[in-house]
């Protein structure tokens, strides 16, 4: 399948400066469709029939999400855009927000609309400091025209913690506090922001809703897959070499993203959404991509024959300790210890031993840690050791060390 | 209050709404172990310690913060459990100071008395230890961050019944520590005689400051659960 742009459409055509640029390629229709002709519930029903799915990893249903938020009891509720793009190798987010900042703010304001909001929040990464400029002044435009008298937008910007993208810490983050997962239930649809019904939605789940909208449910259940529908925007890094954003139609072939698209050759293996995400081998590349098989937030990292697993798996690790926000014990002590053991291992001190305490630990990890980070963060691991076991073993025999950082 | 029906361990018990699986289960005589859980403060969900697992839930959830709900099932001491926690304290105990021997709390230890109770000897796993000079600066609290387990039990004391917020989270991932402050030492005006924090500590981290000549602060102490 080739490239379909749907929600990228608008990247490079518009200009992000200017919203009469917007205006001319179909802008704010949506937005007017829904606040003239739809009820609120009835922009709900569409995004529920549409079947459109999280796009920050998750996958949870979109529509059912605002519906729960909706109906849970309390007359403040909160639209938070979750612009805190941290996950390793992904910079999809980045692009959108450079090319196409009116999209997402029309997607926010009829998320606002749908469930009676009078505020919303665009969470900003940090590192995307830059972009501040760009995306206020497209927010004071769009006021100016008249499409914002719901709702006001404004933005937060982080603190550069990773841990931040997930939404209980992105939520402690806006509140002015330290960037801390929070345990569910109760989740954020009921008692989210300052404990107020929220809902929170990535950049790219926000770039979907005006296209529903406008096209329809029906046209949207057309793209994709059975359980997964529309397009997925990728960001693809690493030994390729045309690396960059694309998008495609959900259940698309992983080799057709990689190898077609962004020209890698000699592949060894490929990590699937980021530091957390599964690592799986060049063997698997007609694996298609979509939330019945692997997907997470869209970053796909390519290795080619000249990389060591042991080595790459040993850095995802130091990033992951460094990252994790330290509340959990099973994530604190037990990301230190991952990585304790893979320095070990990139010293050549490694032992067989250390693997049975790897699996150890990732049984032990995985289930009982608070988020999602501590539950994803042994992933690299589990599956370096399932499909490259043999580097593991290699380097045990040979006491051989890893190449220098 | 209306009545939840719910299944552990096998046997049918109930509990009133808004109840957590950890209130319903000691109420029937379950011993699930905890660290940062106190009934006196708000739970947190921090220390892992108490998960169980309940049917139908892929991961395994804390039992200090998760509400019952009916026709639930849940096992406390499933091996799956008991691994998982072993391996929690396993790693506390990796990072863990390991000088008991010369602990004043060492008898009234929570992490000592629930390693014991899991038959957790010698950790598998090797980790940096924390090792934090001793403050000593203050007259009534006597910190020894060495010893700290972070389950945030004097951060919530402080703030919730003493109302002072002395105590703050600092820095990230392993390196987490309890602060005063921008992390110096404990020597705050608003911080006299109360020694609530004490009391909460699981381990030894806070405690009396000793002076010479004087009796041993440790018997006076009482540990909630």
């Amino acid at each position: 399948m080739p490239e379909r742009r749907v929600i990228l459409k608008n990247c490079g055509v518009i200009d992000p400066r200017r919203m009469e640029t917007f205006l001319n390629n179909d802008g704010f229709k949506a937005l007017t469709k829904a606040l003239n002709e739809m009820t609120p519930d009835s922009v709900i029903e569409t995004i529920k029939a549409s079947g459109l799915r999280g796009r920050g990893g998750a996958g949870f249903p979109c529509g059912l999400k605002w519906e729960l938020a909706r109906k849970a009891p309390g007359d403040e509720k909160f639209v938070i855009c979750n612009a805190d793009e941290g996950e390793v190798g992904t910079f999809k987010d980045r692009y959108i927000l450079e090319n196409d900042p009116f999209s997402l703010i029309e997607g926010i304001a009829i998320a606002a609309y749908a469930l009676g909001a009078r505020q919303a929040y665009i969470y900003l990464r940090a590192e995307y400091h830059y972009l501040l400029e760009l995306l206020t002044k497209a927010i004071a435009q769009t006021k100016e025209g008249g499409f914002l008298e719901h709702v006001d937008i404004q933005i937060r910007e982080g603190a550069g913690a990773y841990v931040c993208g997930e939404e209980s810490a992105l939520m402690d983050s806006i509140e002015g506090k330290r960037g801390e997962v929070r345990y569910r239930p109760p989740f954020p649809p009921t008692q989210g922001l300052w404990e107020k019904p929220t809902v929170i939605n990535n950049v790219e789940t926000m770039m979907n809703i005006p296209q529903i909208v406008l096209n329809g449910a029906d046209w949207f259940n057309q793209i994709g897959t059975d359980r997964s529908k529309g397009t997925k925007v990728f960001s693809v890094a690493g030994d390729v070499d045309r690396p960059g954003v694309y998008e495609l139609e959900m259940g698309s072939q992983l080799k057709e993203l990689v190898v077609d698209l962004a020209q890698a050759k000699k592949v060894k293996m490929l990590q699937i959404g980021g530091a957390t995400g599964k690592i799986i081998p060049h063997t698997m590349m007609d694996t298609p991509l979509s939330f019945e098989t692997i997907l997470g937030a869209g970053a796909i990292t390519v290795l080619d024959e000249s990389r060591n697993i042991v080595d790459a798996v040993y850095h995802t690790m130091e990033f992951l300790a460094e990252e994790s926000c330290g509340k959990c014990a099973p994530c604190r002590e037990g990301t230190e210890a991952l990585f304790g053991i893979m320095e070990k291992f990139n010293r050549g001190e490694g032992t067989e031993r250390d693997i049975r305490h790897l699996e150890d630990l990732a049984n032990a990890m995985m289930p009982s840690s608070l988020c999602g980070l501590g539950q994803a963060a042994p992933i690299p691991v589990v599956d370096s050791l399932q499909h490259f076991r043999s580097e593991y073993e290699d380097r045990i025999k040979q006491k051989q060390g890893g190449a220098a950082k | 209050m209306s009545k939840v029906k719910l299944t552990i361990n096998g046997t049918q018990v109930s509990g009133r709404e808004g109840m957590t699986i950890l209130e319903v289960a000691q109420e029937n005589g379950i011993d699930i172990p905890t660290l940062c859980y106190s009934p006196d403060l708000r739970p947190i969900g921090a220390c892992r310690i108490c998960v169980v697992e309940v049917e139908g839930s892929r991961l395994l959830v804390g039992s200090c913060h998760t509400p019952i709900a009916p026709e639930m099932v849940i096992q406390t001491h499933s091996p799956r459990v008991l691994e998982a926690r072993k391996v929690i304290l396993e790693l506390l105990f990796g990072s863990h100071c390991g000088s008991c021997m010369l602990c004043n709390k060492a008898n009234v230890c929570n992490l000592r008395s629930i390693a014991a109770d899991l038959e957790v000897g010698l950790p598998r796993f090797q980790l940096r230890k924390r090792f934090h000079p001793i403050e000593d600066v203050s007259p009534y609290v006597q910190r020894d961050l060495t010893k700290c387990v972070l389950c945030w039990r004097c951060i919530r004391a402080c703030q919730e019944i003493a109302k002072q917020s002395v105590y703050a989270t600092g820095y990230r991932g392993f390196d987490s520590k309890v602060i005063v402050d921008c992390d110096v030492p404990l020597d705050k005006e608003v911080c006299r005689d109360c020694g609530i924090c004490i009391t909460y500590c699981p381990t030894g981290a806070l405690t009396r400051p000793t002076k010479l000549g004087k009796e041993k602060p440790g018997k006076s102490l009482v540990i909630t659960k």
